[in-house]
């Protein structure tokens, strides 16, 4: 039974640690501009922003906690039989996620429709990474190769970016908008607001471009015999690809402009602030007061784009090549610092 | 080659790297020993320009380190400590990104990408993602990386620790083939028995200061003994409770 406890015990520790990284959401763009538009009296704004993180959440959330543990230690633990099947049996129980279904199963406030849903998505998340076939990372990582010499950088930049759960919350709203679409019932001066919430929610990652890299990662940066500019247009590449992507089916000249004056904002904090990022977390902001001026700078764009993109769009070209000459060079002399 | 005069490094009041003055020759091997937490790897970064000095000189082939860190970037090649590779990327991918960033054209990317894969046996993990590599594979994809774009010189730290000992050995004649081809080769290291085969020059720090410097031809007795003496001292420890019955 103590050795039971112990191994529960630290389980949950673990699980609480990781519940901190959950709340990386509230660095988010996305949440921030969902909670600022409350502030301004729009709790249905609030609701529909964060009705699609908490959507998004519930997949990293509905984990097995006993996959903190890495299964060579478990297995080598001195426990017996009948400890390692209290030990699967409880275990479970310490996901909240495991409790909420619970409780809904019980107070029946949901339709047995909705509760089964979810309770299948849980039990799919919970049980899938224990299945042979079921730990294949293949999807997220098949990135086509493309021309010139940045090509594996650029690469391994869409591989972080949909690592990352700012993503999947584009990539929800795109979705819908485009079945919204092909329906009929999007009307046309809907797709450049909505291609802005797209590259809204994509933003906060270039506010940190390279916190995915980890320290092993920058070091090597500073390894290659390449200009900042250079490093910098490999990690924007990335992000404009993804944002025109998922724009395309809207209006895809407003989200580049978007994201091109998100990147050309989030160029100083990316190289100035960067701070470590986890996978399948959403991406954090170091500050609330140049989120809000990222997404206004964002929002002026696309929107100034769609009115006239003859004047707009060489400006926001221009704006966005001057900051990356810049800041390439302050990431040229901030390695050169050590 | 390599040249490095009154290099200091601190951090905060703490010395890391104390008044060190070195040469190292055109083609030499020089072995750079000392305790962990010596200043080694401070060194080895200050030497590839990841970290600044807080004074001193440091030459490579003539070019300042810290005036010219890109072209010390173009003709070295450098095993970091910590290996500096991408989750996201496999070991191949580490390769085509190395070849393509120094200049070189696809094919010839590929080409000397899977030799180094066959030699260094990763040829059945290059499809393998950085992440999910043992160390092992980790650090020979780094030292790959290090040898494909033909570097001058190269900066290894630590190469043998956590490597098979068939990829060792293979290592360490390399490293002795590339030297009488006249590359430079700088590392650090902890296997003694290795660096005293291949090793031409010896560097021994002690808390950031150089306590030994000479040709490897020139040691005075053999280089554990030497090394017990100058760099670190054993300090046992009874542990008296191993071995006695389990509570």
């Amino acid at each position: 039974m103590a050795r039971l406890s112990a191994v529960l015990g630290a389980l949950w520790t673990a699980i609480r640690r990781d519940a901190g990284s959950m709340a990386s959401f509230s660095g988010n763009n996305f949440f921030i501009v969902g909670a600022v538009l409350l502030f301004f009296g729009d709790p249905g704004a609030f609701v529909s922003l964060n009705a699609v993180i908490a959507v998004i959440l519930f997949f990293p959330l509905s984990t097995d906690p006993l996959r903190k543990i890495p299964p060579t230690r478990l297995a080598l633990w001195p426990l017996t039989g009948r400890e390692r099947l209290w030990l699967r049996i409880l275990s479970p129980w310490l996901n909240p996620i495991a409790w909420v279904l619970a409780a809904l199963a019980v107070w029946k406030g949901i339709g047995i429709g909705v509760w089964a849903t979810f309770a299948g998505l849980f039990a799919i998340v919970f049980v899938m990474p224990s299945l042979p076939f079921g730990n294949r990372s293949g999807i997220g990582r098949a990135v086509p190769n493309l021309p010139g010499p940045l090509n594996q950088l650029i690469r391994k930049d869409l591989r972080q970016i949909v690592s990352s759960l700012d993503f999947y919350c584009a990539l929800s709203w795109s979705a819908l908008a485009t079945i919204t679409r092909a329906t009929g019932r999007l009307p046309s001066d809907a797709r450049v607001p909505v291609s802005l919430v797209i590259v809204l929610a994509l933003s906060t990652i270039a506010l940190n471009s390279f916190g995915p890299d980890g320290k092993a990662g920058i070091n090597r940066y500073r390894l290659l015999p390449l200009r900042g500019w250079q490093i910098l247009l490999a990690k924007d590449a990335a992000f404009l690809a993804i944002a025109a992507l998922l724009t395309a089916p809207l209006s895809p000249l407003s989200g580049i402009s978007a994201a091109l004056a998100a990147l050309a904002f989030g160029h100083y904090d990316s190289v100035t602030l960067r701070h470590d990022e986890t996978r399948w977390r959403f991406r954090t902001s170091k500050s609330v007061g140049r989120s809000i001026v990222q997404v206004v700078l964002l929002i002026a764009a696309g929107a100034g784009v769609s009115t006239s993109a003859l004047v707009y769009f060489p400006a926001v070209i221009a704006v966005y090549a001057g900051s990356t000459w810049w800041f390439g060079r302050e990431l040229e002399q901030l390695a050169n610092r050590g | 080659m390599i040249s490095c005069h009154e290099l200091n490094r601190r951090f905060g009041d703490q010395h890391a790297v104390e008044a060190l003055t070195f040469q190292v020759e055109k083609g030499a091997i020089c072995a750079f020993l000392g305790a962990n937490g010596a200043g080694k790897s401070t060194t080895v970064k200050m030497l590839t320009g990841l970290l600044a000095p807080t004074s001193g000189a440091i030459e490579i082939r003539g070019i300042d380190v810290v005036k010219n860190p890109l072209a010390i970037r173009r003709i070295s090649g450098v095993l970091p400590e910590d290996l500096g590779l991408f989750d996201d990327l496999t070991v191949e991918e580490h390769l085509m990104l190395t070849g393509r960033i120094y200049g070189l054209d696809p094919h010839s990317t590929r080409q000397r990408a899977s030799e180094l894969l066959r030699a260094l046996n990763l040829t059945e993990g290059r499809n393998t993602f950085a992440a999910q590599c043992s160390h092992g594979m980790r650090k020979k994809t780094a030292f790959a990386m290090a040898l494909l774009p033909n570097p001058e010189v190269l900066f290894l730290d630590e190469p043998f620790e956590a490597i098979d000992p068939v990829t060792a050995k293979l290592m360490r004649d390399l490293l002795v083939a590339l030297s009488r081809r006249g590359i430079t080769i700088f590392l650090t290291s902890h296997v003694l028995s290795v660096v005293e085969r291949i090793a031409t020059q010896l560097v021994i720090i002690r808390e950031g200061k150089c306590v030994w410097n000479s040709p490897a031809s020139e040691l005075p007795r053999s280089l554990e003994d030497l090394y017990f003496e100058l760099a670190e001292s054993a300090n046992p420890e009874p542990l008296e409770w191993l071995g006695s019955p389990l509570s």
